[in-house]
């Protein structure tokens, strides 16, 4: 579903990310691990094709980013850390802009947002501006718009944070329901104890080179996720 | 703490000089100079238009004996200038500021808060004023023999006078403050107050020049009247002229007023600041429609949603929407004044398309809606980013909403300025070929600067509106536009008639139209994607 071959992105000098490469198949739940700077949000960024690359390949359900990166985004929804939104529109605004991008017909759109507005607890507030939102309501707000289009893949960037725990533990669910659909998550997170119960597999990158991935047994043998991940930082 | 806030203030009031609005990095030395010329360039031209009137009045002011009245005027012009350029940003910067929560968070008293964002108004008020008293001195000392005494107190004058400037923005920014807590369309209150504010600078502007006249016909009288009913401006000028105790009652008026306001400020700041945020959250809109749509009409009505939330936006960047319908009617109720004022141009008859034309143009220059399209996408250019549209598909939205709202209102005073200067038909059609060609351009300009010098890092719409590169240098390479169209036009006027330079004209702006229409295409829709 997401392929990433020997991605390397530099700013300046620094080298963000240093030949990564990540094979993501359909069904899979993929945790994205590592200390601040690490170079996670680069990485999603090139995968969402926010973020050109210096070299590597991105593909996306076979389709390279960056040859067709239309067709790429198309298939897939990316919830960023801070979900900066478009504060001149209701709620209900944006799912609308989001929908009509995405080609969503207006029978499914209905649906869609009355499910997942109503699983959220936002339905009420779909009539308001952005602007009035909490940083959790721009979260949820920002999951439904992502979910409007039936993704395959959601790439997303620390989903949980802003959350509370009726919508962390909804969002789980639906992360799981997707991929036993046959679609595919990959996300980062700082909270080891949700990857390691959540995920299927997982990769841990420090510096910008992935030092560990496979599937979580693989990575973290009988010691939690945890305990592995702070003797490799210590480690490296 | 207070010092600490006063830096952060002028870091961020200054940010416009020394930070690329687009990486966020400070930029070098030698481009930190140039962009130093750049302004001190447009604030001499700016200042040239006050040395005139300065120049007007000083000289028999002085020698009537009225040079006190010659400060107060001028000051009052300086006051006028001040409070309407920083009202708005009064308003952003007081109660909108994006860092009011940290700040907030922090132990940090309101009033401390309250002071440092005081104190970036006072800056941009003191540039706005010095606009007004760098000639306004310049041409005293020049022309008025002042005392060294004089000299000294006049200089208190542009610190003095940019506290009144600070007080009335103030105070005018806690009246917006308080209009967009209550009204639900505030948007639209805050358009409307500033179009009468507008209004009011125009029709001043428009009088200024028979206004200076009949003060200098009738100096004793104006200056028993100002004396009487504006007696602060009186200790003003006398304390500019030489008068120790005039300066320090001035002072001591000026700064007992301020200090009057800060309290009140202080008291409301806080509640304001809360209801400027959640004023929206209460205010419950329709659901609205979810029938489906295509792309190109979801981000054209996401560019129109953008310029109706913001009255920054509209009212910096949309403002000659407006002014092309109120020229059209006044156009066609003026029709015979003008007729006669362009008859005293000798043979004004034969180029009368050219100076409609040209007039035309200028109105549409005030509208640069792209030149700051771009900036304004800010933190949320990660949105079209990662949609499935390419970044000419978002371009071509922003410039489509630039002609949408532009192009009708062209029409409109086209039809009135062919009725009210009796075009022919073929002039008309002509004058209209050039004014859509013009606003074309101009939209296609804006775009093309906004891509090569974007502000994304701000926390005040005011930043990429107001005291962005390229909004500037679209206005002022709009009206350039037009000045080589005019200097074109008498350089082969004794070979092409007008209707035919027209005609060239129109060809010209659609053939540089189409290049920026393909640089954007190839080259800018690839930096918007890399922004």
């Amino acid at each position: 579903m997401l392929r990433i071959e020997h991605l390397t992105k530099s700013f300046g000098e620094k080298k963000a990310v240093d030949d990564l490469s990540l094979h993501i198949l359909p069904g899979e739940i993929y945790g994205f691990i590592g200390h601040n700077g690490a170079g996670k949000t680069t990485t999603i960024k090139a995968c969402c094709g926010i973020q050109r690359q210096d070299s590597g390949e991105i593909y996306i359900d076979g389709i390279s980013m960056r040859e067709d990166p239309l067709a790429c985004k198309a298939k897939l929804a990316y919830i960023p850390d801070n979900p900066d939104l478009y504060e001149f529109m209701t709620g209900i605004q944006y799912l609308s802009f989001i929908a009509d991008i995405f080609g969503v017909s207006t029978a499914d759109r209905k649906a869609r947002i009355a499910r997942y507005g109503d699983a959220f607890e936002l339905t009420d507030d779909l009539p308001q501006s952005i602007a009035g939102y909490s940083h959790g309501m721009k979260q949820k707000l920002a999951i439904i718009s992502a979910l409007l289009h039936a993704p395959r893949l959601i790439v997303m960037d620390e989903p949980f944070v802003g959350l509370d725990p009726k919508a962390s533990h909804l969002l789980k669910e639906i992360m799981r329901q997707i991929c036993d659909e046959g679609g595919a998550i990959f996300f980062s997170t700082h909270v080891l104890e949700v990857a390691e119960r959540l995920c299927d597999k997982v990769a841990i990158i420090k510096s910008g080179r992935l030092i560990r991935s496979g599937s979580m047994e693989e990575v973290k043998g009988d010691a939690s996720l945890e305990t592995v991940f702070l003797e490799m930082e210590a480690e490296q | 703490m207070t010092r600490a806030l006063l830096k952060k203030q002028m870091l961020e009031v200054f940010s416009w000089l020394y930070r690329d609005r687009k990486s966020g990095k400070i930029r070098s030395k030698g481009s930190i100079a140039l962009y130093a010329l750049l302004y001190l360039f447009l604030f001499g031209m700016l200042a040239s238009v006050f040395f005139s009137a300065a120049t007007m009045l000083c000289e028999p002011l002085v020698q009537s004996g009225l040079t006190w009245l010659y400060f107060a005027l001028m000051g009052l012009i300086s006051i006028a200038l001040g409070a309407f350029g920083s009202v708005f940003n009064t308003y952003s910067s007081l109660y909108q500021a994006k860092d009011n929560d940290l700040l907030l968070s922090m132990p940090i008293p309101t009033r401390a808060i309250l002071l440092a964002r005081l104190t970036g108004v006072y800056a941009l008020g003191l540039m706005y004023e010095l606009i007004v008293m760098l000639p306004t001195l310049l041409v005293y000392y020049l022309a008025g023999s002042p005392s060294p005494l004089s000299v000294v107190l006049s200089l208190l004058l542009p610190p003095l006078l940019s506290v009144v400037v600070l007080t009335l923005s103030c105070v005018l920014g806690w009246v917006v403050a308080l209009i967009s807590s209550r009204l639900r369309r505030k948007n639209a209150a805050i358009v409307a107050l500033s179009l009468a504010f507008l209004a009011a600078y125009f029709y001043l502007y428009g009088r200024a020049y028979e206004m200076l006249q009949g003060i200098l016909a009738d100096a004793q009288a104006v200056s028993e009247g100002i004396r009487t009913a504006l007696y602060p401006l009186y200790l003003m000028g006398k304390g500019a002229q030489g008068s120790i105790l005039a300066m320090l009652g001035f002072a001591a008026i000026v700064l007992a007023l301020f200090g009057v306001v800060y309290l009140l400020l202080s008291r409301s700041f806080l509640r304001l600041t809360f209801s400027s945020r959640t004023a929206a959250r209460v205010r419950a809109r329709k659901t609205g429609s979810l029938k489906a749509g295509s792309v190109s009409g979801a981000l054209l009505r996401k560019e129109l949603r953008r310029f109706l939330g913001s009255s920054v936006y509209m009212l910096n960047c949309g403002l000659g929407v407006v002014m092309m319908p109120v020229a059209a009617v006044a156009l066609l109720l003026k029709a015979d004044a003008v007729r006669n004022m362009l008859s005293i141009l000798p043979g004004a008859e034969g180029f009368l398309p050219l100076i409609a034309a040209a007039g035309v143009c200028a109105l549409i220059s005030m509208v640069d809606l792209t030149a700051a399209s771009v900036s304004l996408e800010g933190k949320t250019l990660w949105l079209v980013q990662s949609l499935p549209v390419t970044g000419w598909q978002v371009l071509r939205a922003k410039v489509q909403l630039h002609l949408l709202l532009t192009l009708p209102p062209v029409l409109l005073l086209c039809i009135c300025t062919a009725i009210a200067l009796r075009l022919l038909p073929l002039q008309a059609m002509l004058l209209f070929c050039i004014a859509a060609g013009f606003a074309l351009f101009s939209a296609l300009f804006g775009l093309a600067l906004n891509l090569r010098l974007p502000v994304m890092h701000w926390t005040n719409e005011t930043v990429p509106v107001k005291q962005s590169a390229s909004v500037l240098l679209s206005l002022f390479g709009a009206w350039a536009a037009v000045g080589v169209l005019c200097i074109l036009y008498a350089t082969l006027q004794n070979f092409v008639n007008p209707e035919i330079f027209l005609l060239l004209a129109a060809s010209l702006l659609g053939l540089s139209a189409l290049a920026l229409y393909g640089w954007i295409k190839k080259y800018g829709a690839r930096r918007f994607a890399d922004l």
